[in-house]
Formats: structure tokens, sequence, C-alpha cells
């Protein structure tokens, strides 16, 4: 292992920060997933409050714009009676000038305890948690196009809840994969869950030239792509695959590759659908799907909370070990 | 006053001294050592004699960016791995497109620098793709080639005007083949950069840019050297156009010898380069084209940064690579691996470069040539510390590395320079 998959984990093989899931074994997913089930009550919804990261700090760090993810994670932080600090850095010091390095030291400087890092560009996390003094965690919440394990995470959570074991599963990723950090680390975590088969969906512009080095089969028609499948996972396509004429319309994309209840039928009878969100109806799927029995789309966001609890917890559970 | 280097085994395939045992240095030029009369001597020790290592493509960094590097600094740096001759890139700050500030360059190499500094000279005004350069004064104040600094024209039709003048005036240009719609990218698009979620450089970016300037070279029939290839494809498509006759040469840099895409896993911007390390098998090809002479030179590309321009992710550091200064280790390591013999090597950073010039003063070992020279100990290796670095940037991937030979002299126009 090599860079942030090395880095991540301590000589032991404890989780340490969490900057991607490549290179997660399924023991340590399963802990991960098992820990953040123990987090939800048994209506399956998060509980409101446990002691564990009592006066530690939280620092989100958003150097992108988001809203749900940086909200499940203030949600997660303050469940687990930390302190949480903000900052939505377009509008702080990088814009004054302030380089990421010294924005960093100087948040160090303030005892934090844990970063969760937002940043356009891939690696910046691995970047940061290269940088910090020991023992501050860090956790990337999506960095470029390279990685976004909690999203992964609760995605396999998700997956396994309602569909079972992984390894017994076969998973098909619709639409912009190339573009798409949550398709990387979703296809990372499969594979270290032994999933024995994984599939991209889509057209040549929007699937990267190499996914058989990551143990995917790459299809350009939904129905072939879909046969036989337990698990969809759409992903979102963002408007400016249009301008830089990747694809020709919104329009086109729903005709071949929209997710309607005729070409669920291509599934495997009881597959569920998943998005990451927030969908566009009508773009990667049909308002009927995203209602009906078989989209799962808002469990993955209460499990988002779940999962974003678990990772902090285990995270400053290694950090703290570390320091004594 | 005369020197006489003895017990010594000139290293200088197809030259005429190549094997001898002692040379005479007189007058700043190589001689005869029986013609020399009471010369100071020195003892070689079975050591080896190579002619001075020539670098077409190493940016000192003067004028205006002195906090990356200095002709004094860089050139020092050279001397130590090896280089006796080096052509200065013009993208510095302000560029060089003007006959004094190529003068300027000039007089500070003669002031403070340690080998021999030609400069460069942009093709267009201000390096920006637009208007043509008074490439007349610059090569009457010294420019020996007129170059783009890897940055774009404006146009196919300013490149090729640019070029029409140039052969007018038989000037040689540099090219760095890019296509700008292409362009950028901070690495391979490959397996190695999608994985890692870099934003990502197509071969195509190269491939597409060389075809153009292929063909406009064609068009004007000027003398032009093509810089940093990469790909393998590029390699095939000059060895074609060389065998149609064009009029070119080219080069790749060590890095690229070096170093694949995999480089990358760790993220460590050292190996943030303009123009991203590919696969194995384009390395493999480049190497092939070196052996097979589709490819003349081999470059440093020497880009020393301050510490800063690496402090950052990955894509966001500013690119290059600090690597002058080990050049001789280097091609050394290439041939203790059994990838590039040294002959070839030592070719294409010496006798092939010199052409270029379409002067031959140096690049060789003979009687009568300016006596740029480097005696080294083959069989001792030198461990690469950060502390004794000469070169301004840090940026470096071979610190802690103990690599093959040990640089004992070097001497540039009979002065010794470095001991």
């Amino acid at each position: 292992m090599h860079g942030p998959a090395a880095l991540q984990l301590t000589s032991e093989g404890r989780l340490k920060h969490l900057l991607t899931t490549e290179g997660l074994s399924k023991a340590l997913i399963t802990e991960l997933l098992n820990t953040a089930e123990s987090f939800l009550s048994s209506q399956g919804q998060p509980v409101k409050k446990a002691p564990l990261l009592r006066g530690k700090t939280v620092v989100n760090l958003f150097f992108e714009n988001s809203t749900r993810t940086r909200t499940t994670f203030d949600i997660a932080a303050h469940r687990l009676s930390a302190d949480v600090v903000t900052l939505d850095i377009r509008t702080s010091s990088a814009s004054k000038g302030e380089t990421l390095f010294d924005t960093l030291k100087n948040l160090e400087a303030m005892q934090a305890d844990l970063f969760v890092v937002r940043h356009s560009a891939g690696g910046a996390p691995f970047f940061i948690a290269n940088r910090v003094t020991p023992n501050i965690a860090v956790i990337n919440a999506g960095d470029g196009t390279h990685a976004h394990p909690t999203q992964a995470l609760l995605d396999l959570m998700t997956i396994r809840k309602h569909k079972g074991d992984p390894a017994n599963l076969s998973v098909a990723i619709v639409g912009d994969v190339k573009h798409s950090r949550v398709a990387r680390s979703l296809i990372h975590g499969l594979r270290g869950m032994k999933c024995p088969d994984i599939r991209a969906i889509g057209p040549g512009t929007l699937l990267p030239g190499d996914l058989d080095h990551l143990g995917v089969r790459a299809f350009h028609r939904i129905d072939h792509g879909l046969a036989g499948v337990d698990v969809i996972v759409l992903l979102r396509l963002q408007k400016e695959r249009m301008t830089s004429a990747l694809l020709p319309s919104e329009r086109e994309f729903f005709n071949l590759y929209g997710m309607t209840e005729d070409r669920l039928k291509y599934s495997r009878p009881g597959a569920i659908v998943m998005h990451p969100g927030p969908i566009n109806r009508g773009v990667e799927i049909s308002n009927e799907v995203a209602d009906g029995p078989q989209a799962v789309i808002l469990d993955q966001v209460t499990n988002g909370i779940a999962v974003r609890m678990a990772v902090m917890a285990m995270t400053i559970s290694t950090q703290q070990d570390l320091v004594s | 006053m005369s020197l006489l280097i003895e017990h010594i085994k000139i290293h200088s395939p197809g030259g005429p001294l190549n094997n001898q045992t002692a040379i005479g240095i007189d007058q700043g030029l190589f001689v005869d050592p029986n013609r020399l009369q009471s010369p100071d001597r020195l003892d070689g020790k079975g050591q080896r004699l190579i002619p001075g290592l020539i670098d077409l493509r190493a940016h000192l960094r003067e004028p205006g960016l002195e906090h990356k590097g200095t002709i004094g600094s860089e050139t020092l740096a050279a001397v130590r791995g090896g280089i006796t001759t080096v052509l200065a890139m013009p993208n510095t700050d302000p560029v060089i497109d003007s006959p004094a500030a190529v003068r300027l360059v000039l007089e500070r190499a003669e002031k403070i620098g340690f080998c021999r500094v030609l400069p460069t000279a942009m093709l267009t005004l201000g390096g920006k793709g637009l208007q043509l350069s008074e490439m007349a004064a610059l090569v009457d104040a010294g420019c020996v080639v007129l170059a783009q600094g890897s940055r774009p024209f404006g146009s196919q039709k300013i490149e090729y005007h640019a070029l029409k003048y140039a052969k007018s005036l038989g000037v040689t240009v540099i090219l760095d083949p890019e296509a700008p719609d292409f362009a950028g990218g901070c690495a391979h698009a490959g397996y190695v950069g999608t994985g890692l979620g870099l934003p990502l450089n197509s071969p195509l970016s190269e491939v597409l840019g060389l075809g153009t300037d292929l063909e406009l070279i064609e068009a004007t029939g000027v003398r032009a050297h093509l810089s940093r290839l990469t790909t393998a494809t590029a390699v095939d498509r000059i060895r074609e156009a060389k065998a149609r006759g064009l009029p070119i040469s080219c080069d790749v840099s060590l890095a690229h010898l070096l170093y694949t895409e995999t480089a990358l896993v760790n993220l460590d911007p050292v190996f943030h380069l303009e123009r991203p390390l590919r696969t194995e098998a384009d390395r493999k090809a480049l190497i092939n084209g070196l052996i097979d002479g589709t490819i003349d030179a081999i470059v440093t590309d020497h880009t020393p940064h301050e510490s800063g321009a690496k402090l950052a992710p990955f894509p966001e550091t500013e690119t290059g690579m600090s690597i002058i200064e080990a050049t001789l280790n280097l091609l050394l390591t290439l041939d203790q691996n059994d990838e590039l013999p040294f002959d070839i090597s030592l070719q294409a950073m010496t006798g092939n470069p010199a052409k270029l010039f379409q002067k031959p003063g140096f690049g060789q070992i003979a009687f009568g040539l300016s006596a740029d020279c480097v005696l080294y100990d083959s069989t001792k290796p030198t461990h690469i510390d950060s502390s004794h670095w000469i070169s301004a940037g840090h940026n470096s991937p071979i610190f802690g590395q103990e690599l093959p030979g040990t640089i004992t002299g070097v001497w540039v126009a009979g002065k010794q320079v470095q001991n």
C-alpha cells in the first residue's frame, strides 16, 4: 500500500485517519459498519447523544461548498458530544492569500483533535494528514475526483442492511463514474468487502479508461449492465458535463440511462436503488422509482450520520491510544 | 599554465582519443600531452575522463526568480553533475525576449557562473505567442536558439509565421509539442492518476501537438528541436518524420527515463512535472528511441523551486524537479540497471546536443577543442545528501540514495571549476 491508503493505518492496521476506502480490509470495514449500527436506535435512527468525544474539538474544514455532507458531519460530531467549529474557508483565510499549510498550522495551534476536510484538489486531505502533528485525526469529506470514503461506507452500510454481505452481490454503478469520487470510493469499498461483480454503466465519455484495473466491468448499454444485479447506484449528473461536450443533453441521458420502472425490471427482483443525492428527477431517476419501494435513498442519509459518528469515534480513539 | 592529466582512461566514444591514457590542456584547449613543456601534472589514478556534458534544457531562474535559484547556484549544481554547458530556458520573470535580457544572462553567467551558459530567448514577445520577437537582434546578442519555453502559440498560424521567419534567418528553434486544447492536468491519464483522482493529461496532448509542429516544420523547412518527448507514439512519429528527411532533432528528460506514473502513488509533489510521467511502455519506448537514434539528446529539465512551491496538495504545487546535480550519477544508474548503455547516454549529452549549435567546439575530447571535461571514479558511489546539495531547489527525488560514480574534477575551457 502507498499514499493515502498506507498513511491512514497504524502499523497494527488500525484506522487513525480516514482518507480513502482503498486498501481497507473486510475486517476493518465490518468493524466500522458494526460500530455505526451500534449508534442506531431500535427505530433505526442515530442515537441522540453519546459522550464519546466530550472535550474534543472537531474542526470542519470545507474548502469546497457542501450542505449535506457538512451538516451530517456536524450532527455526527454533536451527537458524540464534541465541540464543533465549522470553517467555510472559501470566505475566510484562503481568499486572503493564506496557504493551506498556514491555515492548517494555525488550526493545529488551536488544539483541534480532528479535521474533517473537503477540498477540490485530489490528495488535499492526504497532504494535511501528512503534515499535521501526530494525534490529530483527518477525515476526508471529499477531495477532487479522488475519494469520498464516508459516502462509500454509508453506501456499504445501506447495502449490507438491505441485501446482506456484498460478497454475494452484483452491484451496478450508473452514470458519470469518470468524474465521481463517490464511485471510486464505493468501488474500492466493494472490493474490500470482496464483492465479486462490480459494473459501471454509462457512455464512453463518462467512464474512466482503465476500469479493468479497478476490477470493474464497463457497460454502455443499460439493459446489459443491469441484468441480474442486486444493487443499483445512481450518480449525480453535473450540468458542466453538457457544457464540456461530454453529453448532448440531460434528456438524452435520461433516455439512455435514466432509472425507470421498466429498466428496473432488468435487475434481480427486490434490487435496491441508491443515490448519493441530491437527486435530479427526470435526469438520473424517474419520479416513480425515486418514490418507489426499491429506493433506499433517504435511508442512506440516516446511515450517513451513524457512519460518520463511527469514523470519528474510531479515528480519535486510535489517535488517543497512539499518544498513551 | 598547462596541465597534464595522466593515468586516466579517456572515454569519448567515436572520438580520436578514445581509450588514451593522458591528455594535455593548454590555453583552454585539449592538446597533445607530448607537446606540453613542464606542465602541472595530475595523477588520474586510473579514473575515467569524459567530455563535459551538455544540457539543452535547464531553468537557471535569473532574472526575477532568484528565490528559486540563481545562475551561480544552479551552474555550480550543474558542474557537480558533470555538466559544462547549459542551455538556459527563457521562462524567467520577465521572460527573455529582448537583447538586453540576453546580455544580462550572459553577463551574470560570466560574473557568477561556473559553466558555459548559452541563453535562449522567446520566439514571441513576452512568450505570449502573439507577436514575433526580434529574432535577429536576439541572435546578435548571443542567443544560440529560440524557444517558446513550453508556452503555447496564440494560433497555429502564428506558430507557422514564427517558424517561417526563424527559417529565413537561419535560426534553430526549440518546440515543446503540446495541443493547447488537451494541455493541463498533473497526471498521466492512466490507472494511477485516475485512482488518485488527479486532473489528467492525455497522451493526445503531446501527439496532436507534435503532429502540428511536424507539419509546420515541413512546411517552413525550419531547423527544429522537439523537446521533452514523453510518449511511445511521439517517438514513432519522430522516427517516421526523420525517415522523411525532416530537419529535426529531439530530446527526452532524465525524469522520463527514470520514472513512470507509478511514482505518483505517494502524491509526492516532487513528481509533479510540467509533462507528466507516463507508462512503463512509454518509458521503454523512450529508452529504445535513444538506442536506435530516434531521440538525439537527454536533458535534465532542471527546475529548482523554493520549498513553498511544493508545500501544497499535489495538483496545486508548481511543476518541475531539481535534478541537474546528479546528472552523471543518474546516467551511470541507467547503465548499471542495464537499461541504457552509458555510451549512448553520453553521446546524448555530448556529441549530439553539440550539433544543435552548428559550431562544433565542444562535446568531444579531441586536440584543438575547448577543454571541457569531467574526471570521475566509476568504482566509488556518491551518497546524495540534502545537506550537501548545492542547487537552491531541494525538490529532488533522490535524497538519501547512493548512486554510482563520484566526480573528482570538472574543467570548463581548461579551467578547473570543481574538485
